[in-house]
């Protein structure tokens, strides 16, 4: 099954950049070749064109109505009407809308968040709240993808070790 | 009793604003005025930082146009290092140029404007968005996100990262093209070219449909004021400043970026926090003008590139007179005509045998204490205008941005719109939605627009819940 990651947010806006940096760490992991991860700013119109093109696609943000550092995952479906703040960037299930009505399918989605603690001014640096979630948001995203994708145990084991790890930034 | 008309918040663009209508006693239009309700600031706190940062801090200006404030900030800062940078770096940053104009203008055609013109201005508002759009014409649809994921992708390939890339730097750019990722790019071109040129087609084929629209959109007369080549033709990196009047005469030609002070003044007023540029022998608001897709065109003497200088003999018939086309309405053609010329151009680039050649960044420190960097946004002309003190560090920053230049015009054209549409004794959803669509003529990007100028009036309303002022604060 082919998936998209695609983690979202501000990278100067403190705790909003735990989507973005989520998914770089995704991305520096040995993930199997059917997996894509992108980092974005925010979620624009031509996204439309990769989300048909997979069974499943997980986004990744952060959460400023949950508790700091509260990982939370729930189903995404496809809705017209979710607000976008602006015309020019869009909710995930608006875009999983434009999916379902301009290709007659959309592929199955997971919202990951974690409750942010800090949204100031700030590059690419996570309050330690949001630090810990962010071990947690990765793990969740991987056991969403082991259950569904079948991978095999050595999947988790290598990507928690990138977990643990991670990048430097 | 006269009353108001609020349009709040104004669809379909990008940023935060609100058209207001006075209207007298008899239901006519008396006043029109459009409202930037959102501040920024990016003048003030950008004074102390070291100048290097500009270009990485203007570019978190907008979400949407970063690359725009990246070139221009960039081109600033070359001056400030008193380097001109390698002709390969030139070419580079102008293919990333193009593949924004393409972005950008494949969102504000597909996305914002076509519900408009597909739908209808008197549909229904419930269906007469993007949805709306795909329903009827979902093949046009698929065709707009394609193209602006053509230009997208071009962008990330070049900048190498996906969120405000950093590859453009004072002096050039920080690495070299190389063969793989220029023909990546090469291999999208054809596919957009074809995209680009059907809708062109489709486009003209809808434009006699919207002969009242034309005839009240945003007519009366201004200049118009972009980049040329030094030849006269298009251009949307470097050149020199072109100002035609709305007879087609030319009033300024060949200005230097760096005298833009000499011709271009910047006024406020009290009710917006967007600046209102004007051409300062004329004094404001008599120099009034306009900047974007339409006054390219318009002061252009041709595009240079196979196709789009068809189009643009296509475009200048649009104007019976064989003047400038003066309709705001037309920005949607001229945005369709740059698109063309933007694919065809990165094309023509890109196949240059020196694409690849790693000399691609000059190397400085800061030589001069004042750096001019303009070049041609997808709205318009966009100048970034820094002073530095002697550790480099920025001491004054001036920020004239494309949307703003268009601020008179677009004030002009809801009133022109108004007088024409708006019957304030039998309102129809309708005729609002017409004096929306002139500001969209324009694709403000109101992000970008938002600076100020000197002390700004401002004015704080606290609200409750059901909207009612309970307090107010004013400072003149």
């Amino acid at each position: 099954m082919r998936a998209l990651i695609i983690g979202y947010g501000s990278p100067i806006r403190g705790d909003d950049a735990i989507g973005p940096l989520a998914a770089d760490r995704l991305a520096a992991m040995d993930l199997p070749p059917d997996i894509t991860v992108q980092a974005r700013h925010i979620l624009t119109a031509e996204l439309v064109d990769d989300l048909r093109q997979v069974e499943r696609v997980i986004f990744l943000d952060a959460a400023a109505d949950s508790a700091p550092g509260e990982v939370r995952c729930r189903p995404l479906a496809p809705d017209p009407s979710a607000p976008s703040t602006m015309a020019h960037f869009h909710d995930p299930r608006e875009l999983l809308a434009w999916c379902d009505t301009l290709y007659g399918h959309h592929p199955q989605a997971w919202l990951v968040t974690a409750g942010g603690a800090d949204f100031g001014y700030a590059n690419y640096r996570l309050s330690p709240l949001a630090e810990q979630a962010l071990t947690r948001m990765l793990q969740q995203v991987l056991e969403l993808l082991e259950f569904e994708q079948g991978h095999s145990s050595s999947l988790g084991e290598a990507a928690v070790a990138g977990v643990q790890e991670g990048p430097r930034y | 009793m006269s009353r108001t008309i609020s349009i709040e918040p104004v669809t379909r663009i990008e940023g935060h604003a609100r058209i207001t209508l006075q209207l007298a006693d008899t239901g006519e239009v008396e006043d029109a005025r459009f409202h930037l309700t959102q501040f920024r600031g990016f003048e003030k706190f950008c004074e102390g930082r070291p100048y290097r940062e500009m270009p990485a801090l203007t570019a978190r200006t907008c979400g949407i146009c970063p690359v725009s404030h990246l070139l221009a900030s960039n081109k600033a800062c070359d001056d400030l290092l008193a380097v001109k940078i390698p002709p390969t770096a030139e070419k580079l940053r102008r293919i990333m140029n193009l593949a924004q104009m393409v972005q950008s203008h494949a969102l504000s055609f597909f996305h914002l404007s076509s519900p408009d013109l597909l739908l209808g201005w008197d549909s229904d508002p419930a269906k007469r968005n993007i949805f709306g759009v795909m329903e009827a014409d979902p093949d046009l649809a698929r065709k707009g996100i394609r193209l602006r994921q053509i230009g997208q992708t071009a962008i990330e390939i070049l900048g190498g990262k996906k969120i405000h890339p950093t590859w453009v730097v004072p002096g050039g750019v920080s690495e070299a093209l190389s063969a793989e990722k220029r023909d990546a790019i090469l291999k999208m071109i054809p596919e957009g070219l074809e995209i680009a040129k059907e809708t062109f087609a489709l486009y003209k084929s809808m434009v006699p449909k919207f002969k009242d629209e034309i005839s009240h959109f945003g007519t009366k007369p201004t200049m118009f004021f972009s980049l040329v080549t030094p030849k006269g033709n298009l251009e949307h990196y470097d050149g020199l400043i072109r100002i035609k009047d709305a007879q087609g005469r030319i009033v300024e030609d060949m200005v230097p970026p760096s005298d833009y002070q000499r011709i271009v003044g910047e006024a406020v007023e009290d009710f917006t926090y967007m600046k209102f540029p004007y051409y300062k022998p004329m004094g404001y608001p008599k120099g009034i003008y306009r900047v974007g897709p339409l006054a390219r065109l318009n002061n252009a003497d041709t595009c240079g590139t196979p196709f789009a200088d068809v189009a643009l003999a296509e475009f200048r018939t649009l104007q019976d007179d064989g003047g400038p086309v003066t309709s705001a309405f037309h920005y949607h053609y001229a945005r369709l005509v740059e698109i063309i010329y933007s694919l065809e151009m990165m094309q023509r680039l890109l196949k240059d045998p020196d694409i690849l050649d790693p000399r691609v960044r000059a190397r400085a420190r800061g030589n001069r204490d004042e750096g001019i960097g303009v070049s041609e946004a997808p709205r318009g002309t966009l100048m970034h205008h820094y002073k530095i003190d002697d550790d480099g560090l920025i001491t004054w920053v001036d920020l004239v941005i494309a949307t703003g230049h268009n601020n008179l015009a677009m004030n002009q054209g809801i009133r022109e719109v108004a007088d024409a549409y708006v019957d304030g004794n039998h309102l129809r959803e309708g005729m609002l939605n017409r004096v929306e669509a002139v500001i969209r003529c324009y694709d403000p990007c109101l992000s970008c627009a938002s600076h100020a100028f000197g002390q700004m009036p401002m004015v704080i309303e606290l609200r409750d819940a059901s909207g009612y002022i309970v307090d107010r604060l004013s400072r003149d």
